[in-house]
């Protein structure tokens, strides 16, 4: 599978965590702890799949998902998590093109099975 | 492993430990220098009969009582020292600091390639284990921190391997309003999935920044190191040099002597300038509690002077602890004992050479006292070369890796230097030198956890 994906979560070892594992399966993986360095690296670069949190520091994941409209990836997969689930972040959500919807805890042979689907 | 089963709280499961994710990428291509192994399995009468041998007024079972010592606080600890030596070419390793968490399994080469959690491991079974087996409290087992991600994921997954149990790894900011690790009548609580709280029977600590502002004195909860160990010297370095004072003044006829530059304690900030002129007009100011290099300032000319006058107004009402500076270089006429300065790395093609420091990390076991990790790390600019305009002092005397920036801490790892066979050879030690370090190590720890039981075993 060749996947090239952008982390966007606050918690830095969980972005350390999960990048690892996911580069050790092969999958291309950056990772921005803001929403500001998220926007960063999506106006420079193509993803096929974009995660991001919804909750973090600057903004909320659902603006970093708005920002993939004018950007390369405005194709891309787009998956939000997060700890709760509320019903009106996910209809927002849908409605900017997420596919899914992941609840933390997250565990990465799981995570990485769904974008293996997805791939 | 279970990524953020609460905010800022991971599940750390057996099996979880990946060595590249707990070294540097360099130190996972290093090999260890075959003097340095071998200096790392000496055995404790070696390391007495040999250091005795060099030092004859050194009494041998005095030595045997310190490096076999139980501590009762400060059972891993690591000491930050400097190579130094003087115009009559007495050389030595003078101690600068001693940290109660200390930084440095992941620039120790593994010593032997079979064991793949190296240090990592032999600190959580041979000193944190049997603690824990002994230890009557119920609860889960965790890693609580506030730096060094790197490390601390390697302790929880060795604690969880060790253990064959689940660990929880939880971030514990000095400045978080909602903290996912709490003490309650003096026990830890970390918090789990459900936001329920989850009581904690033994906690690998990695708190550096005031801590003694989340951790309790007494905690039920098995903390290595507890906090008594930072409030006797761990985190203060006013504290600590009292504890090597009195430890000189009592070892000292046995021959045995903590090595310090010239300190001067409680100095108030008015008084700077005046001991500026009284040691020479160069001084090292430290803040008491400051780590990882922040609130350490080296001053060599009236410019440095009047900037740390003016920035340590903020600590204000603090009082500073002053040391004397060691020298870049020998100046001529000085004092023939006082003058310290550093031996300094072996001079590069360049003719470069550079002052380093030593970092010794220890910890406690059944054997007693033993060296786990060891590594240097080097200034920006060379000692023997003009120091080029607008640099400063620190550019030629500071060696800490750490630098705080705007989003977190990153590290100046290119002047890190590995104790392995491609850098150890530049350091210009010798086994004696790594002995003579240990012995240093060895009598500061004891004499920061002795002065730890004065303070707080009466409480």
């Amino acid at each position: 599978m060749s996947l090239k994906i952008l982390v966007v979560e606050d918690d830095v070892v969980f972005c350390r965590l999960l990048t690892k594992f996911l580069n050790n399966n092969r999958i291309e993986t950056r990772d921005a702890q803001s929403a500001a360095r998220a926007r960063e690296l999506l106006a420079l670069e193509k993803f096929d799949v974009v995660i991001t949190d919804y909750k973090l520091p600057d903004e909320d994941g659902l603006s970093v998902l708005e920002a993939t409209k004018n950007s390369p990836n405005s194709n891309s997969t787009k998956l939000l998590m997060s700890r709760f689930r509320d019903e009106e972040v996910v209809a927002r959500a849908r409605e900017l093109g997420v596919v899914d919807f992941i609840q933390k805890p997250i565990k990465p042979a799981e995570f990485l099975e769904l974008l293996e689907k997805l791939g | 492993m279970k990524l953020s089963i609460a905010d800022n709280v991971h599940l750390v499961e057996p099996g979880d430990f990946e060595a590249s994710e707990h070294w540097y990428p360099r130190v996972l291509n290093s090999n260890i220098h075959p003097l340095v192994s071998h200096f790392l399995h000496l055995t404790q009468d070696q390391f007495i009969a040999r250091y005795n041998r060099l030092n004859p007024t050194t009494d041998p079972e005095m030595l045997k009582e310190i490096l076999s010592y139980r501590p009762e606080y400060f059972k891993w600890s690591g000491t930050d020292m400097m190579h130094v030596t003087n115009r009559a070419g007495n050389r030595k390793l003078t101690i600068i600091e001693t940290n109660s968490c200390p930084s440095g399994q992941k620039s120790m080469p593994l010593l032997d390639l079979n064991v793949e959690q190296g240090g990592y491991r032999k600190l959580i079974e041979q000193t944190f284990k049997p603690q824990i087996d002994l230890h009557d409290e119920t609860g889960a087992l965790a890693v609580i921190y506030d730096k060094n991600p790197m490390e601390n994921v390697g302790y929880a997954s060795t604690l969880a391997d060790v253990f064959g149990e689940d660990v929880y790894l939880a971030r514990f900011l000095k400045d978080d309003p909602n903290p996912p690790a709490k003490f309650v009548d003096n026990k830890l609580y970390v918090k789990s999935e459900d936001e329920s709280w989850i009581p904690v029977r033994a906690a690998f600590r990695y708190v550096t920044q005031e801590p003694w502002n989340r951790l309790p004195l007494k905690s039920k909860t098995l903390l290595l190191n507890p906090i008594e160990a930072c409030l006797a010297g761990g985190r203060n370095k006013t504290e600590a040099y009292m504890a090597y004072r009195k430890f000189n003044e009592q070892f000292r006829k046995y021959g045995l002597e903590i090595h310090t530059p010239e300190t001067f304690l409680e100095v108030e900030h008015g008084d700077l300038p005046e001991y500026f002129e009284k040691l020479g007009r160069s001084m090292v100011v430290k803040v008491p509690d400051s780590n990882a290099g922040q609130g350490v300032y080296t001053v060599t000319s009236e410019k440095e002077m009047k900037q740390v006058y003016e920035t340590l107004k903020q600590y204000q009402p603090e009082k500073y602890l002053i040391q004397q500076l060691i020298y870049s270089n020998h100046i001529n006429g000085s004092d023939r004992e006082k003058a310290w300065y550093h031996v300094g790395t072996i001079p590069d093609k360049k003719n470069r050479s550079y002052a380093f420091d030593l970092r010794l990390m220890m910890h406690y076991t059944e054997n007693g006292l033993r060296p786990l990790a060891i590594y240097s790390r080097r200034a920006r600019l060379p000692l023997n070369k003009p120091l080029p305009e607008g640099a400063s002092s620190w550019d030629l005397y500071g060696t800490n890796l750490s630098v705080k920036q705007t989003e977190g801490w990153s590290y100046d790892d290119e002047r890190l230097m590995l104790y392995d066979i491609r850098n150890f050879g530049n350091l210009g030690l010798g086994i004696d030198e790594l002995i003579q370090g240990f012995i240093q190590s060895a009598m500061a720890t004891y004499a920061i956890d002795r002065h730890a039981i004065e303070k707080f075993d009466k409480l």
